[in-house]
């Protein structure tokens, strides 16, 4: 099957590729990986936190070229969000972006997830919005 | 999902037009071949869907039809009956190599109770996070990062020793998490078997998981194993 002509640009020239400082209180880490194909995707993000604006974005991801477009592609649109208009980005969005193909979704899947655990990690070293955390983990 | 015939529903022999169930490659009445049964592949040997199967037993049975349905047999035949005896010939292959092996067997009765396996279930539905084998991921990204450096290193003409030593040691370790999953699927099996209709849905999430996370380690292990170059 043909990767689309987006899919192979993002694959060969790969954006906001490499790594943040885990350590710093500005950075959230997510950490996701697909059981089905072993892909394992890391996204960071170094929030503004006057602004909550994410000054930038890096990834770093093993998988197909697919997972890894995904992941370039969503380092690239959370870029200058705030985080709460960065958790709005939703996987299907990824796909019609990149033309995925149906057995190719996971990986859109898995990028919004690393978005999410990025932001979730984010959320949690400053203590944004743990109250809502709390009451969403007790009704599950 | 491959039983498309009731059990309880006969089909009249195209030869002596006695029903029978749709479970064989034979009427059992007047012996003649049947067309492909619309049957699971346990049903093919004539065995319930089990985890713990009796190989041997599974093997002569194998033997048996294989030679029952040898298209040799068939050469003065009606054309029908030429026909069959390829296509049952062509099934009890596919069944006798899924049963055989022990991950295939599993991952063919969870299909049949319905489970979702490996990318299937990814596409349809959003993949459920607990599925994700979460404490290995840590562990599985700094062993790819681990890779990749001796990829390049590799590219350079140089040897890191030390990198591949620590590559080797990543390499037990999950080769000994991998028999940990062997042997927990292999505990499921019998809980699938052996505890009745109400424990079969906890036994069968359970070995969904375990097949993912099987699926997630065995990946890895190719993956080193091929840097390594053993």
């Amino acid at each position: 099957m043909a990767y689309s002509d987006r899919v192979i640009d993002h694959y060969n020239n790969p954006r906001n590729v490499g790594q943040l400082d885990k350590t710093s209180t500005e950075v959230g880490t997510g950490l996701v990986g697909a059981p089905e194909c072993g892909d394992v995707m890391r996204l960071q993000i170094r929030v503004n936190p006057e602004t909550q604006v994410i000054e930038e974005a890096r990834f770093k991801t093993f998988g197909c070229g697919s997972a890894i477009a995904s992941s370039s592609l969503a380092t690239e649109w959370i870029k200058g969000r705030t985080v709460d208009d960065a958790l709005g980005i939703k996987n299907t969005d990824i796909v019609k972006e990149l033309s995925l193909p149906p057995v190719k979704i996971h990986c859109s899947v898995l990028a919004e997830d690393a978005i999410r655990a990025a932001i979730g990690d984010w959320k949690k070293k400053n203590g944004v919005g743990e109250m809502a955390e709390t009451a969403t983990a007790t009704a599950r | 999902m491959l039983k498309v015939l009731d059990s309880a529903v006969p089909i009249a022999c195209w030869s002596c037009s006695i029903g029978h169930n749709d479970f064989t490659l034979f009427c059992p009445h007047c012996s003649k071949i049947q067309p492909p049964p619309g049957c699971d592949y346990f049903s093919v040997f004539g065995m319930e869907p089990r985890l713990s199967l009796d190989l041997p037993a599974l093997e002569a049975e194998f033997h048996r039809l294989s030679r029952k349905l040898h298209p040799d047999r068939f050469a003065r035949a009606l054309e029908n009956e030429k026909q069959w005896s390829l296509a049952d010939t062509a099934l009890l292959n596919d069944a006798y190599r899924t049963l055989k092996d022990p991950l295939r067997r599993t991952e063919y009765l969870l299909k049949l109770e319905g489970a979702e396996i490996g990318e299937e279930h990814s596409g349809k539905n959003r993949v459920d996070p607990s599925r994700v084998p979460a404490d290995l991921l840590e562990e599985v990204f700094e062993l790819n990062m681990q890779l990749e450096e001796m990829r390049a290193a590799r590219k350079m003409g140089e040897e890191d020793l030390e990198l591949q030593a620590s590559l080797t040691q990543a390499k037990q370790k999950f080769q000994g998490l991998l028999e940990i999953v062997d042997k927990d699927l292999r505990a499921e099996w019998t809980a699938w078997d052996d505890g009745g209709q109400a424990a079969r849905p906890a036994a069968q999430n359970k070995m969904v998981a375990l097949l993912d996370r099987r699926r997630y380690l065995s990946n890895l292990l190719r993956d080193v194993n091929e840097t390594l170059g053993d």
